[in-house]
């Protein structure tokens, strides 16, 4: 059999399969991936856009947990001051019910329970990055306002509305409570009862003032129950950090191993490559162009 | 009765058939490196003998002809895998660059659907917010962008793929015209009983060339050599030469013709077929997923924001504009307090914001969330990529054993032509000693008479 006179197409076939197979284990090493482009592994790339997705949806969430829990931890901690002024006003209202009292002395409870009072409805009044944070959804506007004509001597302003924020795929927080359900709901009415214990102070009978001392804490055990919504919202949005923060490292893991470089036996595979490609070139230089002429004298 | 005239005729002709030989020889050593040359022999006979009774005579050696060693199954199979050859190449290097719009980046399509949609949940935390409305704004300018500029991406590579089918019917114009030349030298030289040699090289090498542009069959007939598409369409019939020719269609890239026949669709093979591939097919399917993608992403917003109340208490407008293609998708408003947040008019409502944000899971392009369509596409283009370039390698696999058989038959070996050189020097030696010889006789003959004893 005739055999190919000229082997150097091969050779140069093989020196450039080679040098392209250093390349590409080059390229992993340098950038850490085994998939650098959709070509060199379609199902891994797309199950990476997939993972991409979804690390931004987490880092995402983390940001939201993140703005939603400064609004929620001011609300939680002004109806924590809103219950130690009604616990005041109580105080303040015993006092003025004990018989032993005059009319003097109930006109100074007067001046401190309105300045309660007034303390409420800023209070009630939080704002949280220029918004009414207890208006419900229209936060442009106090959620109270004073009115002469009212009975509780102020007019809620705001709606029933409330907002939920996603945070999670599978969670979905309400994140605020409108005050028409905080201080002046079915259950307890924050300012009514302030200014009845008021009215019952300036009247100066006794059992009236007594009766309204018993409505504010009614208004404050009832404000203490609606608030737990807040301090539970806070739970949920710690412990979903916590979940959000271990999904973030185990989508970084799975990123890892879809599309990661298998770095010890890329740096093997590039010495096998870089050995061959050095064998092959040596033997190319060493076939030495030998024929039959060369020993025709 | 011979005669020493006779035997110096017989050895003369092996004197001028050795020469011949060994010009052959010559000429296969000033070859070895040609491109597509093919080893040549000689083809010594034996003259006519003649007759003198009762005895026969050899007259000698002729040199009647000088074939072209070749293989013509090898050929047509190298054709054929040269066909394929050109194809995969050229297929995979247009969707190397197709995928590059698809490689993960911070502006790539994923990403930026994924941005849009952080945007409007960070939106949902303070819907009143200028400045998160106007970051909603800037990622949907960018995702607009992203779909745009991937969609003329892809618009601009079949632009310069259609510019490549003209050059390539260009080529493939030119190298039939050559071998509808190189038929009329070859049948010429073989009519008259001579060698074709060098012209049926060049044919062959033109052959081999047209092969990597177009999908063509050769079909002999007679001295000449017939080429079709392998639909059927002509390319050479003897010497003439079919030119193909182009022609824009409707949607503005070029149709290709023979004959006044559109035959663009039946061009499966060699580096036209590989560009039509791409341009008419591949690309076409990737610009259609995008465009289902973009239009239903679009769309959806759309809706949802005039499902809305934007912060002056207004109905939403739409925030996507465009004709229902990926490259025309814009942002249609560039006031951030249009963008339909609320659920109830009020400014703190976020609940269309949130409505926006749920679209994110929501598996509506093609019965698919947006990164899910997205992530398919990604593995269509990265599959369709993957599979062209391992077609390539295996037919360049292919197409090196077939050279290197084509070689081992038709290469030159210089050992060989060595070995022949001494053959053929022998030999003349050997007749210029018998025309000595012969000599010798005539001098003995021609001075007999003044031979002293």
């Amino acid at each position: 059999m005739r055999v190919d006179p000229n082997p150097y197409p091969d050779l140069l076939a093989d020196v450039a399969l080679t040098q392209q197979q250093v390349n590409t284990d080059e390229q992993e090493i340098a950038s850490g991936l085994s998939v650098n482009k959709p070509s060199d592994d379609p199902g891994a790339a797309a199950l990476l856009v997939e993972n991409a997705g979804q690390t931004s949806e987490a880092d995402q969430f983390q940001r939201s947990v993140g703005s939603i829990q400064g609004e929620i931890q001011s609300a939680n901690s002004t109806l924590d001051s809103v219950t130690t002024a009604l616990q005041q006003a109580i105080s303040l209202g015993t006092e003025g019910a004990n018989g032993t009292e005059n009319a003097a002395d109930r006109a100074a409870i007067v001046v401190q329970i309105q300045g309660i009072q007034s303390q409420l409805l800023n209070l009630a009044n939080l704002t949280y990055q220029g918004n009414y944070v207890f208006a419900g959804t229209a936060t442009q506007a106090a959620a109270y306002v004073l009115d002469p004509n009212s009975p509780s001597g102020v007019t809620y302003q705001g709606n029933t509305g409330v907002n939920r924020v996603t945070v999670g795929s599978q969670l979905s927080l309400q994140t605020n409570l409108p005050g028409s359900q905080l201080f002046s709901g079915s259950g307890g009415n924050v300012f009514q009862s302030i200014q009845d214990l008021i009215t019952s102070l300036q009247g100066g009978n006794t059992a009236s003032i007594g009766t309204a001392v018993s409505e504010v804490g009614d208004a404050s055990s009832y404000l203490s129950e609606e608030s737990v919504f807040y301090g539970n919202a806070l739970n949920q949005l710690t412990s979903q950090q916590t979940y959000l923060a271990s999904d973030t490292t185990e989508l970084a893991q799975q990123e890892t191993t879809i599309g990661g470089a298998d770095l010890p036996n890329v740096i093997s595979n590039l010495t096998t490559s870089q050995t061959s490609l050095q064998a092959t070139l040596e033997a190319i230089a060493q076939t030495e162009s030998t024929n039959l002429f060369q020993y025709l004298k | 009765m011979s005669s020493l005239n006779a035997s110096l005729a017989t050895a003369l002709s092996g004197l001028v058939a050795e020469q011949g030989a060994l010009q052959v020889t010559t000429n296969n050593v000033a070859n070895a490196n040609t491109p597509g040359y093919t080893q040549e022999r000689p083809v010594l006979v034996s003259s006519d003998p003649y007759e003198a009774d009762p005895l026969t005579f050899g007259t000698g050696v002729t040199l009647q002809s000088v074939e072209s060693i070749r293989d013509p199954l090898l050929e047509s199979q190298i054709q054929q895998q040269t066909q394929a050859q050109g194809q995969f190449s050229t297929l995979a290097s247009a969707l190397a660059q197709t995928q590059v719009n698809f490689i993960s980046s911070t502006s790539d399509i994923g990403t930026s659907i994924s941005n849009f949609f952080d945007s409007v949940n960070q939106l949902s935390t303070n819907p009143s917010n200028l400045s998160l409305r106007q970051g909603v704004l800037t990622a949907a300018g960018n995702l607009a962008t992203s779909f745009s500029t991937t969609a003329n991406n892809l618009t601009q590579q079949q632009g310069s793929l259609d510019a490549s089918v003209v050059q390539t019917v260009a080529q493939i114009n030119q190298l039939t015209a050559q071998i509808a030349q190189l038929n009329g030298k070859v049948s010429t030289l073989e009519n008259a009983g001579e060698s074709a040699g060098a012209f049926g090289d060049q044919r062959q090498q033109a052959i081999d060339q047209l092969s990597a542009l177009v999908d063509v069959a050769v079909i002999p007939s007679g001295n000449t050599l017939t080429l079709t598409t392998t639909s059927g369409s002509p390319l050479v019939i003897g010497q003439q030469s079919f030119q193909l020719t182009t022609q824009l269609n409707s949607v503005g890239l070029n149709d290709v013709y023979s004959q006044g026949k559109d035959i663009t669709s039946q061009i499966t093979s060699g580096q036209l077929g590989g560009t039509i591939q791409a341009r008419d097919q591949q690309i076409p399917a990737i610009q259609a997923q995008l465009n289902t993608l973009a239009s239903g992403l679009a769309n959806a917003v759309n809706t949802v924001q005039a499902g809305g109340f934007d912060l002056n208490g207004a109905a939403g407008t739409s925030l996507f504009s465009g004709t229902g293609t990926a490259a025309s998708l814009a942002v249609a408003i560039t006031n951030p307090a249009l963008i339909a947040a609320s659920s109830d008019g009020t400014v703190g409502s976020n609940g269309n914001a949130e409505a926006m944000y749920a679209l994110n899971n929501q598996a509506f392009v093609g019965g698919q969330t947006p990164t899910d369509y997205y992530s398919g596409i990604v593995f269509n283009v990265g599959n369709a990529t993957a599979n062209a370039s391992a077609e390539q390698s295996a037919s360049a696999l292919a197409l090196q054993q077939l050279n290197d058989q084509r070689s081992s038959v038709s290469g030159v070996s210089l050992d060989q032509e060595a070995a022949n050189m001494v053959q053929y020097q022998d030999a003349y030696q050997a007749s210029a000693q018998v025309i000595t010889t012969i000599n010798d006789m005539m001098y003995t003959v021609i001075n007999m008479d003044t031979l002293t004893v």
